[in-house]
């Protein structure tokens, strides 16, 4: 290659390199804005995992049952009054919570069983949430007669600056991620009975609920179950719908019940509730046919959600109590900062560039300017993994660090390696060109078995693990790939810049063995 | 390091792993009756106290002060927290403190009293709650348990195909029984050092049979192409695997020095940003745990053991040759 090809090459990937790393690591105000618009890099864009953004937490309280703030906050001023002694009267004060007697029943013999009822609810939520494939999240029985729900916030650091750090600048996407979390919260603890489909004027099979004022669509005697075999939710193009897979005689029930609701005057809604409360509703304007009904969504989010809830009701785990938490007022969401400190997520960063920088610095004094061809693709392995990080919007924690430094060491290593097996192959008196094709020759197999074995281990994790180790799987799937092509970019590069050097050897810190001439 | 051999310790190697797993299962086995766990189970799998601070900004407009006054009260009471968690209310600011489950619950009940009591001062109205609070978290661990468990399995069941197709039946074998020798010895280090165990201790065991396949992987490597050479196929099974082990130790240290050194870096980091050592230390020690019981099994107990398969495993070759004829 000429010494013209091979610069215009080099700069052409410099300066590829130099632009995508600096908007993957620079934020800055956007000119003319005031100081109120702002472009956001690409590490600062990255969601983090609950070590490294925080919790966001909701106590569930079930009907009948408050906190002891509350119950102090509502005891009335007059305490001769008997609005006082009523109130007082009302409530059985259980530690930190307060139940009302009524629901404790007489010397609280239902006690036991409200215990039961919360710890069997929890354990339904825990499902429930788990289906969300968070990178991590906990459901526990609080004070025994509440449930305390944690989710990992999966803000970027720059959301994560705005909750906590006195940031001015409030990044769009963070009221996304909390709404996302107010309607997660609000629509999988919906509860106190069983799924039912309804109508306000068409009767169906069911009857007539006064309490509700409303028809129930399936007969009293029969379980949801025997109309619907399970829910999932499917995003395509941009459209989000649940879809409700039907047994044979949910498909009978939904061809006519959809045909009357259709043709009804005032309701044309098919009405999910669970227990009492209103899930979602359906405007049929035909009547629906086949083994499939599908519900559309504004968002994802919804779609996941709702698919889950009704999933969850139709195999039968379906919440015992009410927790009130359709109603906005009754669920009070907590953000906790990081646990590992509200700088952590800088101190990763640190440390992986310190990392980046000691692999680079070695390579630089160990093979000279060879060094600078392994500085290039330690950057763009780098590179690859915050884009990555970015696209698919893997959940980044410690642990996924971890996997992602390991597979940046992979791919140090089998550089190092080649780079090794070539200064060999050079003492043992070989041209430049001979040794860089013998040591990619004899290290090929060894190489590729190597990160064949990775490739196939990191995606087993990625797809059987779950949460934290998952995201971590893929992490490590992404790095492992990136690090076997970027392998053999090394040849390339080697090729291009020794190109223009006229002692190979130098070039690389080798020396050629003189053989002695027969 | 050039006259390491292995294959004649087989029964020193066997001894100490199966004092390891014993003494280990033992400390388990007795934890579990007397300290409430087989292991000793991190924030993620075991239920805990905290006393949770709601206070006004009004009345503090900064957490430090709050932090203060809570400390102040612990300190007398004599209890101390392993986590503190800040956050935001509609009203105000929130601080929860995490106690381990065996902390004296009066103890905590009455020091949050005597916050509250702090934090009000003489106002007749309460603006700033302290309460505490029993949480009972048992529900989380199992599933992640379950698919680890089952990606563990299948990985090691598609290691062990792979072996017998790209090596021998008995290197297969030998690379098996090194993964649930490192297993056993991970857990039983594990049960042994009562270190929390949370989620990152799931991390390391997959980590651990990460590394037996990569070490197992290098030496069984070393010992199909030596065994191409005419001199080397001459000698006898503890020479050959002694020179493998030797060729491919360095190989396999490699891996195990990065995640050490990966694992220090990340851990003065962590610590600084936390200001703490407490909540760092743990995953730092099982990673070295993962990787000790890695590079132990696979490199000093796997190989003398390997040398009897092989040695069986040709007998039985030989065996049936004879019998054809």
């Amino acid at each position: 290659m000429g010494k013209i090809k091979s610069a215009i090459l080099t700069a052409i990937l410099l300066a590829g390199i130099v632009v995508l790393a600096f908007f993957a690591t620079v934020s800055y105000p956007i000119a003319g804005s005031n100081k109120v618009s702002r472009y956001d890099s690409f590490i600062n864009r990255i969601s983090l995992g609950s070590d490294l953004s925080g919790d966001a937490s909701a106590v569930l309280y079930p009907e009948g049952v408050i906190s002891y703030e509350d119950y102090v906050s509502g005891i009335p001023d007059d305490k001769e009054s008997d609005k006082y002694k009523e109130y007082v009267d009302k409530y059985e004060i259980l530690g930190s919570v307060c139940v009302e007697k009524e629901v404790l029943g007489e010397n609280g013999v239902n006690a036991d069983k409200l215990k039961n009822d919360v710890k069997h609810d929890a354990e339904i939520l825990s499902k429930r949430f788990g289906e969300k494939d968070y990178t991590s999240f906990s459901v526990s029985v609080k004070d025994d007669y509440t449930i305390l729900v944690s989710l990992p916030t999966n803000f970027s650091y720059s959301e994560y600056r705005s909750q906590f750090l006195d940031s001015d600048y409030v990044p769009n996407t963070k009221s996304d991620k909390t709404s996302a979390i107010s309607n997660t919260l609000t629509a999988l603890t919906y509860g106190g009975g069983a799924l039912t489909l309804r109508n306000n004027e068409v009767s169906g099979y069911g009857l007539y609920d006064s309490k509700l004022s409303n028809y129930m669509l399936t007969p009293a005697s029969k379980d949801i179950s025997d109309y619907i075999k399970s829910a999932d939710s499917i995003s395509r193009a941009g459209n989000h719908v649940v879809e409700i897979n039907l047994t044979e005689e949910g498909q009978k029930l939904f061809e006519d019940v959809s045909a009357k609701i259709s043709s009804a005057t005032n309701d044309k809604n098919l009405r999910i509730f669970i227990g009492d409360k209103q899930l979602l509703e359906v405007p049929l304007s035909e009547a629906v046919s086949g083994d499939t009904f599908y519900i559309s969504t504004n968002n994802q989010v919804a779609a996941d959600n709702y698919a889950i809830i009704i999933d969850s009701c139709v195999k039968g785990d379906s919440l015992a109590l009410y927790y009130g938490t359709d109603d906005a007022n009754n669920l009070e969401i907590t953000y906790t900062n990081a646990s590992l400190g509200d700088y952590s997520a800088v101190c990763l960063f640190c440390a992986i560039l310190a990392i980046v920088v000691a692999a680079i610095v070695y390579s630089c004094i160990r093979y000279r300017l060879l060094g600078l061809v392994n500085a290039i693709v330690i950057l763009m392995h780098s590179l690859t993994i915050i884009v990555a990080l970015l696209l698919i919007e893997i959940p980044f924690t410690v642990a996924g660090a971890f996997f992602a430094v390991a597979s940046l060491a992979l791919m140090c290593g089998a550089n190092f390696a080649l780079f090794e097996k070539v200064r060999g192959e050079t003492l043992k008196g070989k041209t430049m060109q001979s040794a860089i094709k013998s040591g990619y020759k004899s290290l090929l197999k060894g190489i590729l078995e190597l990160h064949v074995v990775l490739v196939a281990v990191s995606l087993i994790v990625a797809l059987v693990c779950v949460g934290e180790l998952a995201a971590s799987g893929l992490i490590f799937f992404i790095g492992a790939i990136a690090s076997y092509v970027l392998y053999w970019f090394t040849r390339l590069m080697w090729f291009i810049l020794s190109s223009t050097v006229k002692d190979k050897f130098a070039f690389c810190g080798f020396k050629r063995e003189e053989l002695e001439d027969d | 390091m050039t006259k390491l051999k292995l294959s004649s310790k087989m029964h020193l190697f066997i001894i100490i792993s199966v004092a390891v797993v014993f003494i280990g299962f033992l400390v388990g086995i007795i934890c579990q009756f007397v300290a409430g766990g087989f292991f000793n189970y991190g924030a993620e799998f075991k239920s805990y106290n905290t006393v949770e601070i709601n206070y006004a900004y009004v009345d503090f407009s900064e957490e430090e002060k709050v932090v203060e006054i809570c400390d102040g009260v612990f300190d007398k009471a004599g209890v101390s927290y392993y986590n503190c968690a800040s956050g935001d209310t509609s009203d105000g600011g929130k601080i929860i403190f995490r106690f381990s489950a065996g902390s004296d619950e009066k103890t905590l009940a009455d020091a949050a009293n005597a916050i509250q009591t702090l934090l009000n001062g003489d106002k007749e109205s309460s603006q700033s709650y302290a309460a505490f609070h029993k949480v009972q978290t048992t529900l989380n661990g199992g599933r992640v348990l379950t698919y680890t468990s089952i990606a563990i399995a299948s990985a090691v069941v598609l290691q062990l195909i792979y072996y017998i197709v790209r090596y021998k039946l008995t290197m297969a074998l030998g690379a098996l029984l090194a993964n649930f020798h490192n297993l056993a010895l991970y857990v039983a280090l594990l049960a042994m050092t009562r270190i929390p165990v949370g989620l990152s201790a799931v991390a390391f065991a997959a980590l651990t049979v990460l590394f037996t396949m990569i070490a197992t992987g290098y030496m069984f490597d070393r010992y199909r192409r030596n065994l191409k050479k005419e001199n080397f196929a001459k000698l006898d099974g503890d020479e050959q695997t002694d020179i493998c082990v030797r060729e491919s130790l360095v190989n396999s240290l490699y891996p195990a020095i990065g995640v050490a050194v990966l694992a220090v870096i990340l851990f003065v980091m962590l610590s600084v940003s936390a200001m703490s050592v407490v909540g760092v230390i743990s995953p730092v020690v099982l990673s070295v745990l993962a990787v000790a019981s890695a590079i132990y099994g696979s490199m000093f107990f796997m190989p003398p053991v390997y040398t009897r398969i092989k040695r069986i495993g040709d007998a039985v070759k030989n065996r049936s040759k004879k019998n054809n004829k």
